[in-house]
């Protein structure tokens, strides 16, 4: 049983206009799955979808098997499911603690507990804890997104292009996290730009080209394999 | 000129807890109430109707040195909860619907709308006259000698109110640094998406504002109905006062519209001696319009 | 049978007044998408320019200088003019609703003008013998109605062809451009700022000459003629005639100042003297209610926009 899975999901921000059109994809626990695919082609939409932020007109989301399609985005980390977004995936006016006690509080957890154990996953966080978020560098805010997103122990993450506008010190940082975190027995849909880096940690490639999947395979022989720049860039010469 | 930094600093008060209703549904709900004005008024004027049920033609027995006595702080208690029940029910009955599918200046326009019908609505039950929570006249204490700076005399009931200001915003900043509600509302208002995946329930929020919101315009309408007059007419004419106080704090920011409002009453207050009392509420449009030519973030707000 | 002719033709003429207004703020919210509250403002600016330019020399106050009426409502095109630019340059390049608000505050300022500033606007009393143009060759009464009422219709079609054109033209597009799409407003940067300055100040200047056409048509102003009711009436005509539609905005006029002449009037049939007062509040609120009913059951109005540029071009 996987622990993260799509089922012919159809999505799209305005009813008639579907951006992911039928896609499937699943992540199995201590799973690292990378979502790639030329720009627009729905990765971040697909990604939303999953974490209930874009309605799905058609399909289902799967979390350790149960259907979550119908449970509000606001309930979603609670049942195991963490989600770092883009951009603006800390809250800038609150500090660093506020940001990790707040999602702990409203998952129900003791905030004190949860907040220390991170502090003890991510020690540079604890340094911060006063700080408030919008003040971070741009890998802290990595740090911190995925703090928030993994405080309640949650089965699945997904994280939408984390290394976006990092040094290459911080990309490495922050995937070397993900291993960690991998370790944890925890499924990672990882949706990155950055292929080779993406395909090195991975363990297995969906590749979502204008809303379906065009590829799922194991992530290493994908490296230099010729039909991924053909997709890429078909896609673009397409559009 | 300590007199009229005292009554700048009276009107501020009233302003200033407005404003901070104001700016959290504002920084929430991302638009400009205009019927926020209104809900000082109901709020004043519920707490009349709750104190007139209260006393029953009897006499209030003023606290101490006060104008009123606790009936009038029972009413307050009673048109807390019944002030924020229009606001919900103005909230469910119109902006939630067209924020649904509309954009944010569509409900500019409801809630002008909205604003004219509360207002009728407090004309035609309560009529025109100007209405007294008391009729007890106060005598003002003379904190100040005449030959320093002007001297300075202050009835007890406008110090309560700016003690009892201070601690409604103390308390205001305590539940929304450290409670999960607070800290919830802060989130939401910064960023509604994120905050739905740190697990926040942002219709439950948004509820929870406009019952905040509206508790402070009640406490608002209440002081400045026992520091003045009881008048339709009290919230709208207090509008462009909380609006300069709103964006000179920086949309969003709590504190912020709480200093807004003080410079607002202290502008006001100035005003008077500058172009008369009669021209009051040119004080609030000069402080609007140079916040908004010099800084329109305001004075600490960091979003644009 | 006169005075229901009579009656007929004061009903046109203030409705027709109104269309006008509206039709200005046509031109800001539905061809561009600013938000004006202080409408009121606008409209009493214009009137009490030209009351000030056209009444007989009053030594207590400013004016008059007995000016051709013509004369007053170009001053009065000219002043409302001036002040939506003074308002619009400060205001228009932030956020919309900063707009709503500023021009809200300056409708308050207005107000407290007109309200204190004897020497200008005659305070609360406000200015009296405004001259009513050719009185004296027609004579008062009906006849005098009839033929102001085709002046103000002459004014309301000529706008209603100048406003058609100009949404029409490249410039109107460009207005519509700036209103649907952020990033089409972003491109041409300083010159969308240009744009819009330019439909907001024409829009004030519909209301200005509005306001002028109303204190001649009446004979005096006051500041009770101005307060926010009228610009909330002026929005409730162009919301419910449908924004983006220039007929719209006019029949808006015509069906809402019909809705609130007839049930003032049925107000003060039924209700007893005493009771007045409060019965009008309640049809401020009935009112209020309807508005908010047209914005949620039919957000187009009446009518709608036309749709000259569709939104969704090439969809599917
Ligand atoms: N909020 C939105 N409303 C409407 N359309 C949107 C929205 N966000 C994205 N889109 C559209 O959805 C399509 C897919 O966007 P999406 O962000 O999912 O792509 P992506 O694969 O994540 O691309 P990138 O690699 O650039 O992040 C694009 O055509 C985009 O214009
Ligand atoms: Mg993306």
């Amino acid at each position: 049983m996987s622990a993260l899975a799509a089922r012919e999901v159809v999505a799209g921000y305005e009813p008639g206009l579907p951006i992911v059109k039928g896609a499937s994809l699943s992540v199995a626990g201590g799973e690292i799955v990378a979502l790639l695919g030329p720009n627009g082609a729905g990765k971040s939409t697909l990604a939303k979808a999953m974490a209930g932020l874009v309605p799905v007109a058609s399909g289902a989301v799967l979390l350790q098997g149960s259907d979550i399609t119908a449970v509000p985005a606001h309930l979603r980390l609670k049942r195991g499911l963490g989600f770092v977004p883009q951009t603006e995936n800390v809250f800038a006016n609150l500090t660093v603690r506020e940001n990790l006690e707040l999602a702990a509080s409203l998952a129900g957890l003791d905030r004190r507990a949860a907040r220390e154990e991170m502090f003890g996953f991510f020690p540079d966080l604890a340094r911060l804890a006063r700080l408030e978020a919008g003040r971070l560098s741009g890998g802290q805010r990595q740090m911190l997104a995925v703090a928030r997103a993994l405080l309640a122990k949650p089965a699945a993450l997904m994280l939408d292009e984390p290394s976006a506008g990092l040094s290459p010190r911080y990309v490495a940082e922050v995937f070397a996290m993900l291993a960690r975190v991998r370790q944890a027995g925890v499924a990672i849909l990882l949706v990155e730009q950055n292929v080779k880096a993406a395909l090195e940690l991975a363990d297995r490639a969906v590749v979502l080209v204008d809303g379906t999947v065009r590829l799922d395979e194991p992530a290493r022989p994908l490296l230099g394999d010729p039909r991924l720049p053909a997709l890429f860039l078909g896609a673009r010469e397409h559009a | 000129m300590l007199q009229l930094v005292a009554d700048g600093l009276i009107v501020g008060s009233v302003v200033s807890l407005g404003a901070v209703g104001l700016t959290l549904t504002y920084s929430l709900l991302r638009f400009a109430n205009f019927g926020h004005g209104e809900l000082l008024t109901w709020g004043a004027y519920l707490t009349l109707a709750f104190l007139g049920l209260l006393l029953a033609g009897a006499e209030m027995a003023p606290i101490g040195p006060f104008s009123f006595g606790w009936p009038l702080l029972a009413a307050l208690m009673l048109a807390l909860p019944a002030t924020a029940a229009i606001a919900l029910a103005v909230d469910w009955a119109l902006f939630r619907r067209l924020a649904r599918h509309g954009n944010a200046i569509t409900l500019v326009i409801a809630s002008f709308g909205a604003a004219l019908a509360l207002r009728n609505l407090v004309q035609f039950i309560w009529g025109t006259l100007p209405e007294y929570y008391t009729r007890e006249i106060q005598i003002a204490i003379r904190l100040v000698p005449r030959d320093v700076l002007g001297g300075l005399r202050i009835t007890p009931d406008q110090l309560l109110v700016l003690a009892l200001t201070a601690a409604v915003v103390v308390l205001l900043h305590l539940f929304l640094s450290y409670s999960t509600l607070g800290r919830a509302m802060r989130a939401t208002a910064m960023n509604p998406a994120l905050a739905r995946l740190a697990g926040a329930d942002v219709a439950k929020v948004a509820r929870a504002t406009w019952v905040i919101g509206a508790a402070l315009a009640c406490i608002a309408g209440v002081f400045a109905g026992l520091t003045g007059q009881i008048r339709p007419m009290m919230g709208f004419d207090l509008l462009l006062p909380l609006f300069a106080a709103a964006i000179l704090g920086g949309i969003g920011n709590v504190w912020g519209a709480v200093i807004g409002g003080l410079i607002v009453g202290l502008a006001e207050s100035f005003t008077v001696p500058l172009l008369g009392a009669e021209y009051r509420a040119a004080g609030s449009f000069a402080v609007l319009i140079a916040i908004l030519l010099i800084r329109p973030t305001g004075l600490f707000g960091a979003r644009a | 049978m006169e005075s229901a002719l009579s009656y007929l033709a004061f009903f046109l003429v203030f409705a027709s007044i109104f269309a006008i207004a509206t039709l200005g703020l046509n031109l800001q919210w539905g061809a561009t998408g600013l938000f004006n509250v202080g409408v009121a403002g606008f409209f009493s600016v214009g009137a009490y320019a030209s009351a000030i330019l056209t009444t007989p020399p009053d030594p207590e106050r400013l004016g008059g200088f007995a000016l051709p009426v013509a004369v007053g409502w170009l001053g009065a095109v000219v002043a409302s003019g001036i002040v939506a630019w003074a308002v619009g340059a400060a205001a228009l390049r932030l956020r919309h609703d900063y707009l709503a608000i500023t021009t809200f505050g300056v409708a308050v300022v207005i107000q407290l003008v007109a309200l204190n500033a004897q020497w200008i606007t005659g305070g609360p009393f406000g200015r009296q013998s405004i001259p009513r143009p050719l009185v004296a060759e027609i004579g008062a009464g009906l006849l005098w109605n009839l033929f102001y009422l085709a002046v103000v219709l002459a004014i309301l079609a000529a706008l209603y062809w100048a406003f058609e054109t100009l949404v029409r033209s490249p410039w109107g597009r460009v207005l519509r451009a700036i209103r649907e799409d952020e990033g089409a407003a972003e491109s041409l940067g300083k010159r969308a700022m240009a744009f819009r300055l330019q439909a907001f100040v024409l829009g004030c200047m519909a209301m200005g000459l509005a306001g002028a056409l109303y204190a001649h048509f009446v004979g005096f102003v006051a500041p009770e003629d101005f307060l926010p009711i009228l610009t909330f009436q002026i929005w409730v005509m162009l919301i419910i005639g449908g924004s983006g539609n220039n007929r719209g905005a006019i029949l808006g006029a015509y069906a809402v100042w019909a809705i609130w002449s007839v049930s003032g009037g049925l107000l003060r049939e039924i209700v007893p003297q005493a009771e007045q007062a409060r019965a009008a509040a309640l049809q401020v609120v009935l009112i209020g209610v309807l508005l908010a009913a047209i914005l949620l059951l039919r957000p187009r109005g009446l009518i709608g926009e036309e749709r000259v540029v569709s939104r969704h071009a090439g969809q599917g």
